[in-house]
């Protein structure tokens, strides 16, 4: 798909990549990658989580400094390591968390740091700077208020405004960019991914993009060719043309795409035993009078759009916050408001959504994470010091158990891949014997591969009788997953669908009780 | 991505990176601080003058340990100088009437209600840390002055002076004694829950509340922990001298500190440990020893020393900033 050029010296090879490669102690994160971009292409990178297209994208922007490799840019040899002179060279990165400052009017993001470029006499003309803004982001077909806060925009706008913040970048250099997207469909709507899609297509004239995306719907749909990563090696690059997501999907996981992705024949009928039951559950202005019960092996899926309290129910199952009213009652016994320690005693665990913030500490080891919330159990002696030969025999136990790939226990965990991270959240409450396992959007940010292995890995839980609530956007994911699905609209309960293993719900039968 | 300091520098920087463990710059600074006045002074390399330093520097260990366990949480005790000049002086305030244990037990009992008040006020009315020590130093020290009139606390019971100066097989016992108070405190940061989990605290406190940790308590904990470090050294420092005197404080802060983030202990929490302080605390005392030794002037001392900090805390924070950078 060649891009229609408006100008003729925006052609040839913008940037290449030989033989680079990064190793972190215990794991190559890249191994002697080769990467092409053409004046006006967009390239797909895909592959399961830890394959290295992060790292992939940090050395192309500067950010790590590969073990060995060469990198040129339009031609020109350029050295690693140096993340402002990769942004002088017009190189912009669109990351998954994003680079705006929210207390900033959108211009003022838009040209942070190329200030200098409309000083006069040591002041700014304000008025100038928003009106070139104002230009760039109409020229890009975008409605977004030049003189807007940063913050009160939305998710996509934002993002929209990230790359409207390279091109006021050429605008004023003359350098055509070249944008990297780590992710940048995650966290859209499909009329908002549609859109940032179809500009993508629209800004190749001028600019040219690496696109990272873990949907490969969406890499079909506006890329020319997709390079593949597989554990840090650089498997394949196909074109987009002339193949089909059941091949792609194969190299990515190196494997045939399962015809049971969410392993429904393994779907068991839940016990009669009830698990966990509420009654009248209300937190004042998040959800009210919710009744629900799940039953011991069963995986109940909690489905709505987003503020409709499905989120802080769980939160309020797990203990971490607090209701107003009702009651919670565990295994028969009930269970007081925001009571997180008893709740834990009791064999709950939540898997929360935002891994980095509440699942894991990065700077600390695998060990050190997964042993957190049972160092009581794993004392040298009754209320004496730990046993580390205790602790790394655990750690290292449930590796192997649940195929993490790391460098050993001790390694640290910001080294890792976010499956790899999230299987560490996993171990980190199954070894301590759980019984009700709380999951929200617990396949958030994970690829392909790593999702199977958690859906696996769920399966095999009610297989012995774990208990699940599954909070998660992704319907297709619910359903597969669920035994029965509770639907909330406004912080009440709608409707309860079952989703047994052969009469699995349509997605439009769900959407009716949701909206 | 995460951008370590080994990815930044080059040659020998990369090199002092790589040392995972972090102890390699104030060991270098110690050494050429040691070989420095070794050269420049017959004196300097002694037992006797070790001894000096270790003399010299038993109230700064505990106190800068006292600060390394508010700063691993996350949080910072800056009312350390005050504690200590408040229970020095309450030692020598009930010594003699009450005899030595009593006093001891009271000022360790000061020490620790005062961590207690800065602890509580810090979680109950959630002011940070930094501001509710810093007025805690002020109020330490009016109380210490007002105790006797703003004049020293004599006394004659020769019980605590024997104790702080006396030795075990020829080792100053006020060497021996924050040496071991470390080594303990050492293995409580390693291996028990409740070191685990202040590391967990300053690491991530989020996470470790969703672990199930009791963050409110252990903070509160670390600061009762730090009062009554502080109280340990008032009363060591209270031995040396012989009264309960109220310009002790000094230099207290500044160095301690200054120790705790040359050891290598993160201020922003969750990364150290006491056993780093150590050598932090010897690179400031060795350096006012040899300085002393070769006659610089007070003010001379403290431009160099404060010079040294800076540079040492420089480097030394340099390679605690991996995995902020995301």
């Amino acid at each position: 798909m060649p891009a229609q050029l408006e100008d003729p010296r925006f052609s040839g090879r913008v940037l290449e990549l030989r033989g680079v490669a990064k190793r972190y102690p215990g794991v190559v994160a890249l191994d002697r990658v080769d990467l092409t971009l053409d004046a006006g292409e967009v390239l797909g990178v895909a592959g399961e989580n830890g394959a290295g297209k992060s790292t992939l994208i940090s050395i192309v922007n500067g950010t790590v400094t590969p073990s060995s490799g060469e990198m040129f840019l339009r031609g020109q040899p350029h050295r690693f390591g140096n993340p402002r002179a990769s942004g002088s060279a017009g190189i912009a990165t669109v990351y998954q968390e994003q680079g705006l400052i929210p207390s900033l009017l959108v211009f003022e993001n838009m040209f942070l740091g190329r200030e200098a470029r409309f000083a006069r006499a040591g002041t700014l003309p304000v008025a100038r700077m928003r009106r070139r803004a104002q230009a760039i982001l109409d020229e890009l077909g975008c409605s977004i208020d030049a003189a807007a806060h940063t913050g009160s925009l939305a998710f996509g706008d934002r993002q929209v405004v990230e790359i409207a913040k390279a091109f006021a970048a050429y605008e004023l250099t003359g350098i055509n960019p070249i944008i990297l997207l780590d992710e940048p469909t995650s966290g859209l709507s499909e009329d908002e991914t549609d859109v940032l899609l179809e500009n993508i297509r629209n800004w190749r004239t001028r600019a040219s993009f690496v696109f990272i995306s873990h949907r490969l719907t969406h890499l079909f749909q506006v890329a020319g060719r997709i390079m593949v990563l597989k554990d840090g090696r650089h498997v394949g690059t196909v074109d987009a043309a002339a193949t089909d997501e059941e091949h792609l999907h194969e190299l990515i996981v190196g494997r045939k795409r399962d015809s049971e992705y969410y392993r429904e024949a393994l779907q068991l009928r839940p016990g009669s035993e009830v698990a966990l039951r509420t009654d009248g559950l209300t937190m004042a202005g998040r959800f009210a009078d919710v009744g629900i019960s799940v039953r011991v092996g069963e995986i109940v899926g909690l489905a709505g759009v987003q503020g409709c309290g499905k989120t802080e129910l769980v939160r309020a199952l797990a203990g971490m916050e607090r209701y107003d009213s009702g009651r919670l009652e565990l295994l028969g016994r009930s269970l007081g408001s925001g009571r997180l320690d008893a709740a834990i005693r009791r064999g709950v665990a939540y898997i929360p959504a935002e891994r980095l913030r509440e699942g894991i500490i990065a700077e600390n080891s695998v060990e050190f994470n997964l042993t957190l919330p049972r160092l009581s159990t794993l004392r040298a002696w009754p209320a004496g010091p730990l046993s580390l030969r205790r602790c790394i025999r655990l750690t290292a136990s449930w590796i192997e158990r649940l195929s993490i790939k790391t460098g050993g226990p001790r390694s640290p965990m910001r080294t890792m891949s976010g499956g790899n991270q999230q299987k560490v959240v996993f171990g980190k409450w199954l070894s301590g014997g759980v019984k009700v396992l709380l999951l929200d959007d617990p396949g958030r940010g994970l690829d392909v591969g790593a999702k199977e292995d958690i859906y696996e890995l769920l399966r095999g839980l009610c297989a012995d009788g774990v208990s699940i609530v599954l909070v998660s956007d992704n319907l297709p994911e619910l359903i597969g997953l669920s035994h029965r699905i509770y639907t909330m609209r406004g912080g009440r309960v709608t409707n309860v669908i079952e989703a047994p293993r052969d009469g699995k719900p349509s997605e439009a039968a769900v959407v009716a009780s949701m909206v | 991505m995460t951008t370590t300091a080994e990815e930044r520098g080059s040659g020998v920087v990369r090199l002092l990176a790589r040392a995972r463990t972090g102890v390699l710059y104030p060991l270098v600074a110690l050494g050429a601080l040691v070989l420095w006045f070794s050269l420049a002074s017959p004196y300097f390399f002694s037992t006797a003058n070790f001894f000096n330093i270790g003399r010299g520097s038993a109230v700064l260990l505990l106190v800068a340990l006292a600060g390394t366990v508010a700063i691993l949480v996350g949080s910072i005790d800056l009312s350390v100088a005050g504690i200590v000049t408040l229970t020095g002086v309450v030692v020598a305030w009930f010594i003699d009437d009450l005899g030595l244990g009593l006093a001891l037990l009271i000022a360790l009992v000061v020490g620790a209600f005062v961590g207690l008040l800065n602890g509580l006020v810090v979680q109950l009315l959630r002011i940070p840390s930094f501001l509710v020590t810093l007025g805690m130093l002020s109020i330490t020290m009016g109380v210490a002055a007002a105790l006797n009139n703003n004049a020293p606390v004599h006394f004659r019971d020769p019980s605590l002076g024997q104790l702080v100066n006396g030795d075990v097989l020829g080792v100053p016992n006020v060497i021996l004694f924050p040496l071991i108070v470390m080594a303990i405190m050492t293995f409580i940061v390693f291996r028990t829950k409740v070191g685990r989990h202040l590391y967990a605290i300053g690491g991530g406190e989020a996470v470790a509340k969703a672990s199930g940790v009791a963050v409110e308590r252990y903070k509160v904990g670390a600061f009762v922990a730090s009062g009554l470090l502080c109280a340990l050294a008032g009363i060591v420092i209270t031995g040396q001298i012989g009264a309960g005197t109220l310009d002790v404080g000094g230099s207290l802060l500044l160095d301690s500190v200054a120790a705790v983030v040359m050891g290598g202990t993160a201020l922003s929490g969750g990364i150290g440990g006491p056993h780093r302080t150590l050598l932090g605390v010897l690179v400031i005392a060795v350096l006012g020893n040899g300085m002393g030794m070769l006659g610089f002037t007070d003010f001379v001392q403290n431009i160099i020393k404060g010079a040294v900090i800076i540079a040492a805390v420089a480097l030394s924070i340099d390679r605690q900033k991996y995995g902020i950078i995301k």
